[in-house]
C-alpha cells in the first residue's frame, strides 16, 4: 500500500535476555523505553504516540497496557496495545507514521518469565471448548509442525539439526559469554532439547519517525521501512497443513510487492527468521522465497545462510539462543533495524543495506509478518 | 563489605472460574459424544467441507454451516507429539496426543492416543506415523468433553 510518509527506525534498544530480580517489570519497561529514546537522541516530548505489544497471561496483569502507560511515557499521551503479537505493535506504529498523522512513534514490547508455568499460560490461548483439555502450548504446536514437515520431507530433521547448529554458532559471536545463554529447552517429539531453549525475560523498543522528521532532525543512519506484510492462519491446528506457512507466503508477497523485490533469494544482506524451532526456519526459507526445499541441501553445503554467506540468517543467534516468547518477533525486526543502522554489535554485517525480518508468533506461528528495512528510503532493491 | 540488598518477590495466585457458554453447535457435539458415543461435524453448503470440531460458520466462506454429518469412528493421524510434563488437570505424563482426520471430515480433531508404549519414543513415533489408520474409542462413563474419547491404532 502507498505510504503518505515513509517511516524509518531511528532508535532501538534490544534486551533479549534479562536476568536477575533487581528490576520489576514496570522498571524493565521504563529502562527499555528510555534506552530507545536515548539511542534516537530524542525525549518523550518528541513522541506523538506509543504502541506496546504485551501479553496479559505472561505479565500477570489484565489489560497489561494499563500499567505500561507510566513506564513508557504514555501518561496523558496516546498509547495503544496489540495483544495479538509484539510484531503487530511494530506494524501498527509504522502504519501510524505512514498515515501522515503522526511524526513519530515509540513501539515497545516485553515478555517476562514470572508465571509459574509458561506452558499453562500459553494453554490459555487455546479455546475452552475443544482444545483446552489438551496439553496445547507453543512447544506442542511447534513439535507437531516439525513432525508434519518430517512427514512430507523425510530429510527435514537433518537440515533442522544443521540450522540449530548454525544459529548456536552465530550466538557464540553475538553473545560470546556462554553463561549469558540459557540452557537447552525441553524435548517434545520430534524436537530434541538442542532445537529449543528455555524461555527468558526480554524487552525491545524502537522509535519510528517519518521522512519529514528524519530530515528535520538529521538522523545519521535511519533504517527505512521498504515493505511489510502480515497475515494470520486458522486458529484450530487441525484446520491447517502444518508443513506449510500460507500466511507467511502472503505476508512476504505483500512486503516484496511494496519493496519492489523480484528475487528475494539474492536480495538481502542480512535476514532474521523466527526460529522458534529450526523447523520454523526451514519452513520460512521456502515461504519467504529464500530457497526452495529442493535446493536447501546445496545452499547449506555452501554456507549460504551462515555468517559470511550470501544471505546470512539469524546472526543474532535467533530464537534458539534467546526466546523471550512474546517479544521475540519484534526483536527479529529490531535486529534487522540495528544491522541497517550499523549498530548490531559483534554480529554486524559490514555495509548491510537491505534486510528482511520474519516475525512469527503463536501456536505453530499462527501470526506471520515480514518486514523489509533498507539504508535508503527506496530505489536500490534488486 | 556491604551486604547485597535483599530483593523480595511476591507470589500471586488467582483462582477464578469461567462458566463458558458452549452454544448450540458445541453443545450438540458434546451431548452426542456423551449420550451416544458418536462424533458429528458441520457441513458448509458452499464449500462442501465438513468441519470437525463443528463450527456454526465456516471461517473460509463466512456462511453459516447447514448440516450435521456423522464422522469417524475411523480416521488417520495428521499430527502427533509426546508430552513428558504434567499439565494442570490433564492425564499424568507421558502421553501422546495430536490430531486425527476422521473419515468423512475435512478438518482434523484433537485428542489423545492410547495403548501405545512410549518407552522408546522412536518406536512409538513409527507406530503413530502421520497417515496411520486409527479408530476412536469412547470411555464407558462420559461427561461431554474431549477426555470422553481417544484414538487407538486400528
Amino acid at each position: 500500500m502507498p505510504y503518505k510518509v515513509r517511516p524509518a527506525v531511528v532508535g532501538c534498544a534490544i534486551r533479549p535476555a534479562i536476568t536477575g530480580r533487581d528490576r520489576s517489570l514496570e522498571e524493565i519497561i521504563y529502562d527499555i523505553s528510555q534506552a530507545a529514546l536515548a539511542d534516537a537522541g530524542l525525549t518523550i516530548e518528541d513522541i506523538d504516540g506509543i504502541v506496546v505489544g504485551c501479553n496479559d497471561q505472561f505479565d500477570g496483569r489484565a489489560i497489561s497496557v494499563m500499567m505500561a502507560s507510566g513506564p513508557t511515557g504514555g501518561v496523558d499521551r496516546d498509547i495503544l496495545s496489540t495483544p495479538s503479537s509484539s510484531e503487530h505493535a511494530f506494524v501498527l506504529g509504522a502504519l501510524r507514521v505512514a498515515s501522515g498523522q503522526f511524526r513519530t512513534q515509540l513501539v515497545v514490547s516485553w515478555s517476562p518469565t514470572e508465571v509459574s508455568s509458561m506452558s499453562e499460560a500459553q494453554r490459555l490461548g487455546a479455546d475452552p471448548y475443544f482444545h483446552r483439555a489438551l496439553p496445547l502450548d507453543e512447544l506442542s504446536a511447534h513439535a507437531m509442525q516439525a513432525g508434519a514437515l518430517n512427514h512430507v520431507w523425510p530429510n527435514a530433521w537433518v537440515f533442522a539439526e544443521t540450522v540449530a547448529v548454525k544459529n548456536r554458532r552465530h550466538a557464540a559471536v553475538a553473545w560470546p559469554d556462554p553463561s549469558a545463554r540459557p540452557a537447552p529447552g525441553k524435548a517434545r517429539w520430534p524436537l530434541t532439547d538442542r532445537m529449543t531453549t528455555e524461555p527468558v525475560t526480554g524487552a525491545v523498543a524502537m522509535v519510528l519517525a517519518g521522512a519529514d522528521f528524519v530530515a528535520e532532525r538529521g538522523f545519521e543512519n535511519p533504517a527505512w521501512l521498504r515493505g511489510m506484510g502480515w497475515a494470520t492462519e486458522a486458529a484450530f491446528l487441525g484446520d491447517r497443513d502444518l508443513s506449510k506457512a500460507p500466511a507467511l507466503e502472503e505476508a512476504a508477497r505483500q512486503a516484496y510487492e511494496e519493496a519492489g523485490i523480484k528475487d528475494p533469494a539474492a536480495a538481502f544482506d542480512v535476514v532474521e527468521i523466527t526460529d522458534a524451532t529450526p523447523y520454523c526456519e526451514l519452513i520460512a526459507y521456502d515461504a519467504l522465497g529464500l530457497c526452495p526445499r529442493e535446493q536447501i541441501a546445496a545452499r547449506m553445503a555452501e554456507g549460504w545462510f551462515a555468517k559470511g554467506g550470501k544471505s546470512p540468517v539469524n546472526l543474532s543467534g535467533g530464537v534458539v539462543t534467546f526466546n523471550p516468547v512474546f517479544c521475540t518477533g519484534m526483536i527479529r525486526i529490531a535486529e534487522i533495524a540495528q544491522q541497517i543502522r550499523g549498530k548490531a554489535g559483534a554480529h554486524q554485517v559490514e555495509g548491510a543495506r537491505l534486510g528482511l525480518a520474519h516475525a512469527g508468533s503463536g501456536f505453530a506461528l499462527q501470526y506471520q509478518s515480514a518486514v523489509i528495512l533498507g539504508a535508503t528510503p527506496k530505489g536500490d532493491a534488486p | 563489605m556491604e551486604q547485597p540488598m535483599e530483593l523480595l518477590g511476591r507470589q500471586e495466585v488467582w483462582n477464578i472460574a469461567y462458566d463458558h457458554a458452549l452454544g448450540e453447535t458445541a453443545s450438540y457435539f458434546f451431548t452426542q459424544i456423551r449420550d451416544h458415543g458418536r462424533i458429528f461435524g458441520r457441513r458448509c453448503a458452499q464449500s462442501n467441507r465438513v468441519l470437525v470440531p463443528p463450527r456454526a460458520f465456516s471461517d473460509e466462506t463466512l456462511l453459516p454451516t447447514t448440516e450435521w454429518v456423522e464422522v469417524g469412528p475411523g480416521g488417520r493421524i495428521e499430527a502427533f507429539t509426546f508430552v513428558y510434563e504434567q499439565f494442570n488437570g490433564l492425564p499424568p505424563p507421558p502421553y501422546a496426543f495430536g490430531y486425527v482426520l476422521l473419515d468423512g471430515a475435512d478438518t482434523a480433531l484433537g485428542g489423545y492416543f492410547r495403548n501405545v508404549d512410549l518407552t522408546n519414543p522412536r518406536e512409538a513415533a513409527e507406530k503413530l506415523a502421520i497417515g496411520t489408520r486409527v479408530v476412536t474409542k469412547f470411555a464407558e462413563q462420559r461427561k461431554g468433553d474431549v477426555l470422553d474419547f481417544w484414538f487407538e491404532i486400528a
